[in-house]
């Protein structure tokens, strides 16, 4: 784990590849666990909550998934609704590299940012030699 | 000298494990309790997951337990039948079969058939939890294990394995009649009265708590066990060949202390 990643205090949501999905159970289940347990909503609503996430991500498809079954977007952007309903602020993206290794991630992950309606703040720890990716997007000529 | 030494240190260092194992699993066990008896634990969520566990491990399987329960009190009934018949004693022929197979033998395959197919599932995904960090996971996420995971799996198991071995003896009682009196009803009176005679509250409270006792030994053992597990992939096989190696000492265990506290 990155040492500056490791040292972040507890208001901050995660997304990780060292923070994986629980197995066995759906994309949604994933996620709705958070307002199931955290605010002892009920099981409907925890669902709701969770769908409604998923639609706003442009994602609903993937509710019924589980990680096996998921393409590396897919888990994480489940990941991603998972740290967003954490309610945290702020979000932090650890590493994307290693979880987005089949999407030009720095459009995507902005694409999804643009879509989430979340008040805090986005952080994306990346290494060094990254850098010219997200450069890229920002001046695609 | 050397030898002696290295085999003394050899052994010490084993005594010192079975204690932090044992530790580890009372002190879990603890935690559990203690978290059972706490109001916010009984949410909806929790009691979701307990129905789960238990249509899981014990709905799930139900026909197929019942047949297997079926012929082995079959079988069972059969020998204790013509051996009694063979020596003169059919008259102990119904109190030794109910002694035999609804307080001994049914409990202990009950808690075997629960062991191999849950306690070998609960040891594997609690050690790939361990191994993959999903408990970390959740840890981040604040949903507490020991309620979302590990709690509901006790209860089930307890559950369970009660219920299940319940089930298994009332079928053995109906078995016996059946095969000692036939379908004739006038068996029925000293059958019965039988029945009452053996099944006191002190052997009734005995059989429930060895069961339920059954029910924890095949649940706990494999879940800490589990949470035991290195991180690293294989070690996940080597979890649960101790975990499951634990599990049938305990049920044994468990079973001659049962006998010990009954007959001697």
């Amino acid at each position: 784990m990155l040492a500056a990643v490791a040292a972040l205090p507890d208001d901050v949501a995660r997304v990780s590849h060292e923070l994986p999905l629980r197995a066995n159970l759906s994309a949604l289940d994933n996620i709705a666990l958070i307002p199931l347990y955290q605010r002892h909503f009920s099981a409907t609503e925890s669902n709701r909550q969770a769908q409604q996430l998923l639609d706003q991500l442009g994602h609903a498809d993937i509710a019924a998934l589980r990680d096996p079954d998921m393409t590396p977007a897919q888990r994480f952007i489940t990941k991603l609704a998972r740290a967003l309903i954490l309610k945290r602020p702020r979000l932090v993206i650890d590493r994307p590299a290693a979880m987005l290794y089949d999407v030009p991630y720095p459009a995507f992950i902005r694409e999804l940012a643009a879509r989430a309606d979340m008040a805090g703040t986005w952080e994306i720890y990346d290494f060094d030699w990254n850098q010219v990716l997200y450069n890229q997007g920002l001046h695609p000529e | 000298m050397n030898f002696l030494a290295a085999s003394i240190e050899s052994l010490g260092a084993k005594v010192v494990g079975w204690f932090t194992v044992g530790y580890g699993m009372f002190a879990f066990l603890a935690q559990a309790g203690v978290l059972m008896l706490e109001r916010a634990t009984w949410n909806r969520a929790t009691f979701d997951v307990v129905v789960k566990q238990v249509y899981f491990t014990a709905v799930q399987i139900l026909h197929v337990f019942l047949g297997y329960a079926l012929v082995i009190s079959w079988l069972i009934i059969t020998i204790i039948l013509s051996t009694a018949r063979d020596f003169g004693l059919t008259e102990f022929a119904s109190e030794m079969t109910i002694r035999v197979l609804v307080l001994e033998l049914l409990p202990f395959l009950t808690a075997l058939f629960i062991a191999l197919r849950s306690g070998s599932a609960i040891n594997t995904e609690v050690a790939l939890m361990q191994v993959n960090s999903e408990l970390d996971a959740l840890a981040h996420c604040k949903v507490p294990p020991m309620q979302f995971e590990f709690l509901p799996r006790l209860i089930g198991g307890v559950i369970s394995v009660v219920t299940l071995a319940g089930l298994a003896g009332l079928l053995a009682l109906l078995m016996g009649y059946l095969a000692i009196y036939g379908m004739d009803t006038a068996g029925f009176d000293p059958f019965t009265q039988t029945v009452a005679k053996i099944f006191d509250f002190r052997i009734v409270a005995g059989l429930i708590t060895k069961c339920a006792l059954f029910g924890l030994a095949v649940t706990l053992i494999p879940v800490t066990a589990g949470l035991e597990t290195p991180k690293k992939l294989f070690m996940v096989p080597v979890s649960v060949l101790r975990g499951m190696m634990r599990v049938f000492f305990a049920i044994v265990a468990i079973e001659v202390v049962s006998l010990a506290l009954k007959y001697i």
